[in-house]
C-alpha cells in the first residue's frame, strides 16, 4: 500500500510540474490562436538566467524567481515582436481568421525556438550545468510512510498562486479585461478601441514569465539545466492543453496532474521506457474521443 | 575593382602554393578523419574527444617526427544518418587514410559498413557493443568491452557477499550488453537477479524505478548509466531515502557525475580503466595538458580513451611511414603491442579488441580513488 501512495505522490509531483508549464502555454493558446513553439525555450532561458543570478549574486530564492519572471516577460515580449507581429501586418477579417497566417506563426516561433537552443547550447554547452547543491530543491520531508521534497511543496505553491493570479488579472484588471476581449473576438476588441498589439504583448509577457519561473523552479528541483530541458515538459504541457480543450487554463492544469498521474502509476505495470507514450496515447484519445477537449467549451475543435 | 581584388586574391594562392609545395615535398601530410557528436545532446562527449585529439596532436607535432598529420573533425550529432553520409564524404576524400570515431556503439557500426566496403581502417574510441568489431576487419576499438567489464563487476557483487541485485540500464544497444554480460556471469555464480528494467537516456524523473527497486529490497544494485543520469539516478536515491549500494561501469566514470551529484554520490563502486590520479608520468602529463587546454578538473575516462586513440593511430601512421595506405595503416594497426597509453597498456588481439586491465574505484570524498574491494 505505502509502495502505490509513493507513486500517487510522485505522479501528482511530476503533474504539477507538467501543469506550472502548461499554464503560460495555455494562456498565450488562448489570445492568439496560435501554438507557441518557443514556450520550451522560454523555460530554459529562465532556468538559465536563475542559475547565471544564483553564481553571480546568490540572493534568496523569492528574488531570483522576482528577476527571471522580469527575465521571461522580456524575452516573451521580443520573441512577439520578432515571431508573431511581422505576421500581424494586416488586420482585415480574412487576415485574422486565415490559415496560413496561423502556420506562419507557428513555424516561426519553432524556428526561434530552434535558434535560441543552438544558441544556448554553443554558449553553454550541451551538458548538465554545474548547480550550486546547497540551492537545490529536493531536501526529503518524510510524511507518514511517503516521502516528498520541499520542491513539491514550493512548486505547489507557485502554481496555485500563478493560477490565482492569473485568474484575479484576467477577471479584475483592465490589462486582464482587454486580454480577455483580445482572445474572444480580436477584430471586435479593435473595434471598440482596444490597443491588441499591447494586448498581445501583455499576453506574451505574462505567460513567458510564467514559463521562465517554472523554467528555474523545475531546473532546482531536479538539479538538472541544459538546453535541451524545455522539450519533454513542452510536449507534456501541449498535450495538458490541447485535453484541457485549448484555452482553459483551469482545465490544462487538471490534465497536467492526471498525465503526471498516469506516467507514475503507468510505471508500476510496465517498464519506464513506455512512460512517454502515456502522454501521447491522452493526446490520440483527446482527439479521437474529444474533439473539444475534456474541459473545452463549445469554442473550436481541436 | 572587383576582378582587381580578385587578381590579387588568385597572386596570393599562388604565391602561398609555391611557398607550400617544396615544403610538402620534404614532409608529406596524413590526413585522418575524426566522425564524432559536436552538436546535439551528446556534444559534450564530442567536444571532449576534440580536445583531447588536439592534445595529442600537438605534442605529435612538437617531437619532430618526420611528416605531419591532419585531422579533419566532422559533427555527426550522434545521429547514424549523419554518420553514413560522414563516412561517404572521408571515404571519397582520397588523402584520408584512417578514421578515428563514432562515439555511440550505433553510429560507429552504421558508418562502419561504409568503412568495410571502401577498405578504411576505422578506430573507435568508445564503441563497446560487441557487434562492432565484428563487422569486418578495418574496424578497431580502444575500449574494453561489457563482456570484459560485466563479468568482471558479477565477480565484484558477488565477492562482496551480494546475493540479490537489482539491475537498470539505458535502453540502447550498450544498456542492453550492460545487463546481459553482468546477469549471465551473476546467475551463473549463484546470485539472484530480482529486477531488471531499461530506461530512456535522458529520463527527468528516476523515482517511479528507485520506488520500485527499494520495494523488492535487493542487496545492491547494478547500472548501466552515463554520468548524467548517473547524477540524476543518485540524486534521487538520497531523495528518496534509499540506502541501497550502488555498483555501476566506467561509463559512469566522470568528474561530472560527482559535481552534479554532491555528496549523493558518496559510496558509488565502479570499474575503470584511468584514474587521473595515476602517478605515472604520461597519465600526468595528459591531465596536465588537459587542464592547460580546457581549463576544466581532471578528464573522465573517455576523453582519455580518446587521447589514447589517437596516439594509437600516429603511432600506426608511424610505423607506416611512408608507404601509408589505408591498407597498410590498417595491417599496422592491427599490429599494435603493449601501446603505452593513458588507459593501461593496449594490445589488439586477433579480433580487433584491446586487452586493457580494469581496476576498481569508489568514490570518497568527492573524488574517484581505486579500493581493493
Amino acid at each position: 500500500m505505502d509502495y502505490y501512495l509513493q507513486q500517487l505522490v510522485i505522479g501528482l509531483s511530476l503533474g504539477m510540474v507538467y501543469a506550472l508549464v502548461a499554464i503560460g502555454f495555455t494562456l498565450i493558446f488562448g489570445v492568439l490562436n496560435v501554438v507557441n513553439f518557443a514556450h520550451g525555450e522560454i523555460y530554459t532561458i529562465g532556468a538559465f538566467a536563475g542559475l547565471l543570478i544564483f553564481v553571480t549574486f546568490a540572493p534568496p530564492l523569492v528574488v531570483v524567481l522576482l528577476i527571471v519572471l522580469a527575465v521571461g516577460a522580456l524575452t516573451g515580449v521580443g520573441l512577439e515582436r520578432f515571431a508573431f507581429k511581422p505576421f500581424r501586418r494586416f488586420s482585415d477579417e480574412a487576415t485574422l481568421k486565415s490559415r496560413a497566417m496561423r502556420e506562419a506563426t507557428l513555424m516561426s516561433s519553432l524556428a526561434l525556438s530552434i535558434v535560441a537552443r543552438e544558441g544556448i547550447e554553443l554558449f553553454f554547452g550541451s551538458q548538465f550545468q554545474a548547480l550550486p547543491l546547497s540551492h537545490m530543491l529536493n531536501s526529503p520531508i518524510k510524511i507518514g510512510p511517503v516521502t516528498i521534497v520541499d520542491g513539491d511543496l514550493i512548486i505547489f505553491g507557485t502554481s496555485f498562486l500563478m493560477l490565482a493570479g492569473l485568474q484575479f488579472v484576467l477577471k479584475y484588471t483592465s490589462v486582464g479585461l482587454s486580454i480577455r476581449a483580445v482572445s474572444n473576438n480580436p477584430l471586435g476588441a479593435r473595434y471598440v478601441g482596444i490597443n491588441t498589439d499591447r494586448t498581445i504583448a501583455w499576453t506574451f509577457a505574462v505567460g513567458s514569465g510564467m514559463g521562465a519561473v517554472a523554467g528555474i523552479l523545475v531546473g532546482l528541483y531536479y538539479g538538472a539545466i541544459f538546453p535541451a530541458m524545455g522539450f519533454t515538459p513542452g510536449i507534456k504541457a501541449f498535450v495538458a492543453m490541447v485535453m484541457g480543450g485549448l484555452s482553459s487554463i483551469p482545465g490544462a492544469v487538471i490534465c497536467a496532474l492526471i498525465i503526471g498521474i498516469s506516467e507514475a502509476l503507468s510505471s508500476i505495470f510496465v517498464s519506464s521506457v513506455w512512460q512517454d507514450l502515456v502522454a501521447y496515447a491522452f493526446l490520440i484519445i483527446t482527439l479521437i474521443f474529444f474533439p473539444r477537449g475534456i474541459f473545452g467549451g463549445a469554442r473550436e475543435r481541436v | 575593382m572587383k576582378n582587381r581584388r580578385h587578381l590579387l586574391t588568385l597572386g596570393t594562392a599562388f604565391a602561398l602554393g609555391a611557398l607550400g609545395l617544396p615544403a610538402l615535398a620534404q614532409q608529406p601530410t596524413y590526413k585522418i578523419g575524426y566522425q564524432l557528436p559536436l552538436t546535439g545532446n551528446t556534444a559534450q562527449y564530442g567536444i571532449d574527444f576534440k580536445n583531447s585529439a588536439e592534445i595529442a596532436l600537438d605534442q605529435f607535432a612538437k617531437a619532430g617526427k618526420p611528416f605531419k598529420v591532419e585531422i579533419v573533425f566532422e559533427d555527426s550529432r550522434s545521429d547514424t544518418k549523419e554518420g553514413v553520409a560522414i563516412a561517404r564524404k572521408f571515404v571519397d576524400d582520397k588523402a584520408i587514410v584512417g578514421v578515428l570515431g563514432d562515439f555511440t556503439s550505433g553510429v560507429s557500426i552504421a558508418s562502419a559498413q561504409i568503412y568495410k566496403e571502401a577498405g578504411m581502417p576505422q578506430l573507435s574510441q568508445t564503441a563497446s557493443h560487441p557487434d562492432y568489431t565484428k563487422v569486418s576487419e578495418w574496424q578497431f576499438r580502444n575500449i574494453t568491452t561489457q563482456a570484459q567489464e560485466g563479468p568482471l563487476n558479477a565477480e565484484w557483487l558477488y565477492a562482496s557477499g551480494y546475493r540479490k541485485v537489482a539491475v537498470i540500464a539505458e535502453q540502447t544497444d550498450w544498456g542492453q550488453t550492460v545487463v546481459s554480460n553482468f546477469v549471465d556471469k551473476f546467475k551463473a555464480l549463484g546470485g539472484q537477479v530480482v529486477f531488471s528494467e531499461f530506461f530512456n537516456r535522458g529520463l527527468a524523473d528516476f523515482r517511479p524505478i528507485i520506488t520500485k527497486i527499494a520495494r523488492d529490497k535487493p542487496d545492491a544494485i547494478y547500472t548501466g548509466y552515463f554520468y548524467e543520469d548517473g547524477a540524476q539516478f543518485l540524486k534521487q536515491m538520497k531523495q528518496l531515502s534509499v540506502t541501497i549500494p550502488v555498483h555501476s561501469t566506467s561509463a559512469s566514470y566522470n568528474q561530472q557525475l560527482i559535481t552534479l551529484a554532491g555528496a549523493d554520490a558518496e559510496g558509488m563502486k565502479l570499474t575503470a580503466t584511468f584514474l587521473p590520479n595515476n602517478p605515472a608520468k604520461n597519465v600526468q602529463d595528459f591531465v596536465a595538458a588537459w587542464k592547460a587546454k580546457t581549463g576544466q578538473a581532471e578528464p573522465g575516462q573517455f576523453p582519455a580513451q580518446a587521447y589514447d586513440a589517437v596516439n594509437i593511430m600516429l603511432a600506426a601512421l608511424e610505423r607506416a611511414h611512408p608507404n601509408v595506405t589505408r591498407k597498410s595503416l590498417r595491417d599496422q594497426l592491427a599490429a599494435t603491442k603493449n601501446f603505452p597509453g593513458v588507459t593501461g597498456d593496449t594490445t589488439f588481439d586477433a579480433d580487433r579488441e584491446p586487452a586493457k586491465k580494469l581496476v576498481r574505484a569508489q568514490v570518497k570524498n568527492g573524488a574517484f580513488v581505486a579500493v581493493d574491494k
